[in-house]
């Protein structure tokens, strides 16, 4: 009996190894079958989203954003394609604020969810892991919320395409404010950045030139790491060496750190600049009166006179009972920017979309996408200055929406 | 140069925030000392503290910092199950197994603050947080003042209990050897359990101080654990007072590294001192006990 059971097991072994094959590869066809099904009927497009860590106060606008621009698309019925109306699905997956994760979702999302396109994430570090992979996997990504200078310098882009601010008008917006209003300073300046890729090129390079152009001291330029929250020492410095301007870029925790630092070291400069961080309302939420007089560059206002401007501010507001925010208007540009050349190509050939992306030339909400051979398109830049836990436009004078509050109070 | 008066300020808030987080430490060394647990879930505490003080202040206006005592019990209480039916359980299996359900709990938690509370920065909006305190050619800011009091205060109960009470005598005789207390009648599970939710009430204070000062968000306990880290193994395990000192060296060095370095420095300092001490001294620098 042991050995017949000795020879039969081979034997059992066999039958069941091919039963099993068998069975995975009827449910990997299935799966297969199932996927190309999806496929067929859509058009999956993907998007890696900060939703939570530290910069999830963009990527709650981005999502906003994104999801808008695909729902009025599928509203209208579609996208055709091959000669056949089909509906367009967004994936989108938080990225955590973590590079990492961005890279490993734009894997997942090209790999997996069978995604054709994708949209970009928030921030250089962002944005660049997640295009860096639909680079590799030769898969077009259409992105905002990436300052022009720092996309450029990560890779010479072939399917990664961005729509945002230039760091250099960015930078210069203050000093032509400052020029403009003709302020009274002791033309001291202090520049507080964070080390990220952005905040270098602004606070380590083109702040500090722009300072000496105009006729500024830099009496203080201290970089500091992301996590940083603690900025005794910098302001103390930058109070004691008496500067009456302070030019800050910092993600939003830091952000409101470093203001109620100020305020509790008894320092407060005649204009205070916080790029980046003071974008969201969440800053202003989280210091009250403290926010006001804090000016911020901007790229969009609903005052804009752009189409559809106004109406995105009120749908977002009456949708989500939230004040708007810049963020949601790049992001909803950068979708119907992709969904215009997938509508264009016709097809969802990732070449035949690339080629159409190159072509783009049309006014969005944003104000006109054209872009050039870095594959950059810059969006104009105001001055914005919260007031009354409100943005207003403040510079330039001809597009202000409030009377510029100066100094800081 | 920095003048001598940025100089001393600087010097003068970083010993009064050191001995703050000495607080937000203190609850990671005592759970350390008496149940040997690394508990990693200990930020998220520290975080929970902090939403709670600032949801109340939302809903009923009352100041976090007199709503302190009822935070950190709230805190406590919340912390009391996760002990009893998550860690109690799997003590058995040695420390590694409850070390890694704090990580994983720790996550959980985070991803509920997201979910409940959104990722949003948030800060505990009040006047005396905004306000300079000037003593001579020291300006400091007024809330790392009343926090350091209200720190050294909190920790000097806490050596009053584990020193001078019935539950202090039973704990300081768990972290020496459970097996022998237990075989004296301590109940060592109920010393664990209420240790750990003194741990968590302690953070819970420690968080409200900080959502006070700084700003917080789901994701803010893990750069707090680190430093409360840094402070405990400065200090010594299980060590109160040796916590509270090991806060304020942290906090002066870190303000030193400030002044020199750059501010973006302060935690490389904290993290050098750290791995210092474990590999010259690994007891801490004033030794390593309960009480």
């Amino acid at each position: 009996m042991r050995r017949m059971t000795g020879h039969l097991q081979p034997h059992v072994r066999i039958l069941a190894r091919r039963h099993v094959i068998m069975l995975a590869a009827g449910l990997l066809s299935l799966g297969l079958a199932a996927g190309y099904a999806r496929a067929a009927d859509e058009i999956v497009i993907g998007a890696s989203v900060p939703l939570s860590g530290p910069l999830a106060g963009f990527g709650s606008y981005e999502q906003w954003g994104y999801k808008r621009a695909v729902d009025e698309v599928n509203r209208a019925g579609g996208i055709t394609v091959d000669g056949k109306k089909k509906l367009v699905k967004l994936i989108i997956r938080d990225d955590k604020t973590d590079p990492n994760v961005t890279a490993s979702n734009t894997e997942t999302l090209i790999g997996r969810d069978g995604a054709i396109a994708m949209l970009g994430s928030c921030t250089p570090p962002l944005v660049n892991a997640g295009a860096l992979v639909a680079e590799r996997r030769k898969i077009p990504i259409v992105t905002a919320c990436a300052p022009l200078e720092s996309f450029k310098a990560a890779h010479k882009w072939v399917y990664a395409w961005d729509l945002f601010f230039h760091e250099p008008d960015l930078a210069s917006a203050p000093f032509k404010l400052m020029k403009d209003f003709d302020l009274q300073t002791n033309k001291k300046i202090a520049i507080l950045h964070e080390n990220g890729p952005d905040g270098q090129v602004v606070g380590g390079q083109v702040w500090p030139g722009l300072a000496k152009e105009n006729g500024f001291e830099v009496v203080e330029n201290a970089s500091f790491p992301l996590d940083n929250t603690q900025f005794n020492s910098t302001i103390a410095e930058a109070k004691s060496k008496g500067a009456e301007v302070v030019l800050i870029m910092a993600i939003t925790p830091q952000a409101v750190a470093i203001r109620k630092q100020m305020a509790s070291a008894g320092y407060t400069p005649k204009i205070l600049v916080i790029e980046k961080g003071a974008e969201p309302v969440q800053f202003a939420e989280a210091l009250g009166k403290l926010a006001d007089g804090v000016l911020v560059g901007g790229y969009w206002d609903p005052s804009f006179p752009f189409p559809g401007a106004a109406d995105l501010a009120k749908a977002f507001e009456s949708e989500t009972k939230q004040t708007s925010s810049q963020h949601i208007a790049d992001t909803y540009a950068a979708a119907q920017v992709l969904l215009d050349a997938i509508a264009a190509a016709a097809s969802t050939n990732a070449e035949k979309i690339n080629a159409a992306i190159a072509k783009t030339d049309k006014t969005y909400v944003v104000g006109p996408v054209k872009f050039d051979e870095n594959h950059t398109a810059k969006l104009p830049m105001v001055e914005m200055q919260w007031q009354n836990n409100k943005q207003v436009i403040v510079w330039p004078k001809a597009q202000a929406t409030a009377s510029f509050l100066f100094p800081v109070p | 140069m920095l003048s001598v008066e940025a100089i001393a300020s600087s010097v003068a808030s970083g010993f009064l925030l050191g001995g703050i987080l000495a607080l937000t430490a203190l609850g990671l060394s005592i759970v350390l000392g008496v149940m040997r647990l690394v508990n990693l879930a200990h930020g998220v505490f520290l975080v929970a503290g902090a939403y709670l003080a600032f949801f109340l202040l939302q809903a009923t206006g009352i100041d976090p910092i007199i709503a302190l005592i009822p935070i950190g019990a709230a805190i406590a209480i919340a912390a009391l199950p996760v002990q009893r039916f998550l860690l109690e359980p799997l003590a058995k299996f040695g420390p590694e197994a409850p070390m890694m359900t704090t990580f994983g709990l720790a996550i959980v938690l985070e991803n509920l603050f997201v979910l409940y509370f959104s990722a949003d920065t948030r800060s505990i909006e009040r006047d005396y947080a905004t306000v300079p305190l000037a003593l001579g050619l020291v300006s400091v800011p007024l809330v790392y003042v009343i926090g350091f009091v209200i720190s050294v205060c909190a920790i000097v109960a806490v050596h009053f209990v584990i020193s001078r009470t019935a539950f202090g005598r039973d704990l300081r005789a768990s972290a020496v050897d459970p097996s022998a207390a237990a075989a004296v009648g301590v109940d060592v599970r109920r010393v664990h359990a209420l240790t750990f939710a003194l741990g968590a009430a302690c953070a819970a204070a420690g968080g409200t101080l900080i959502g006070i000062i700084f700003s917080f968000t789901p994701a803010s306990g893990a750069n707090y654990l680190l430093t409360d880290f840094a402070i405990v193994v400065l200090g010594g395990m299980g060590n109160i007072f040796g916590t509270l000192i090991g806060g304020i060296l942290l906090g002066v060095l870190q303000s030193l590294a400030g002044i020199t370095l750059g501010d973006g420095y302060r935690d490389l300092v904290g993290l050098v001192l750290f791995l210092s001490v474990l590999a010259v001294r690994p007891q801490g620098l004033f030794g390593g006990h309960t009480a």
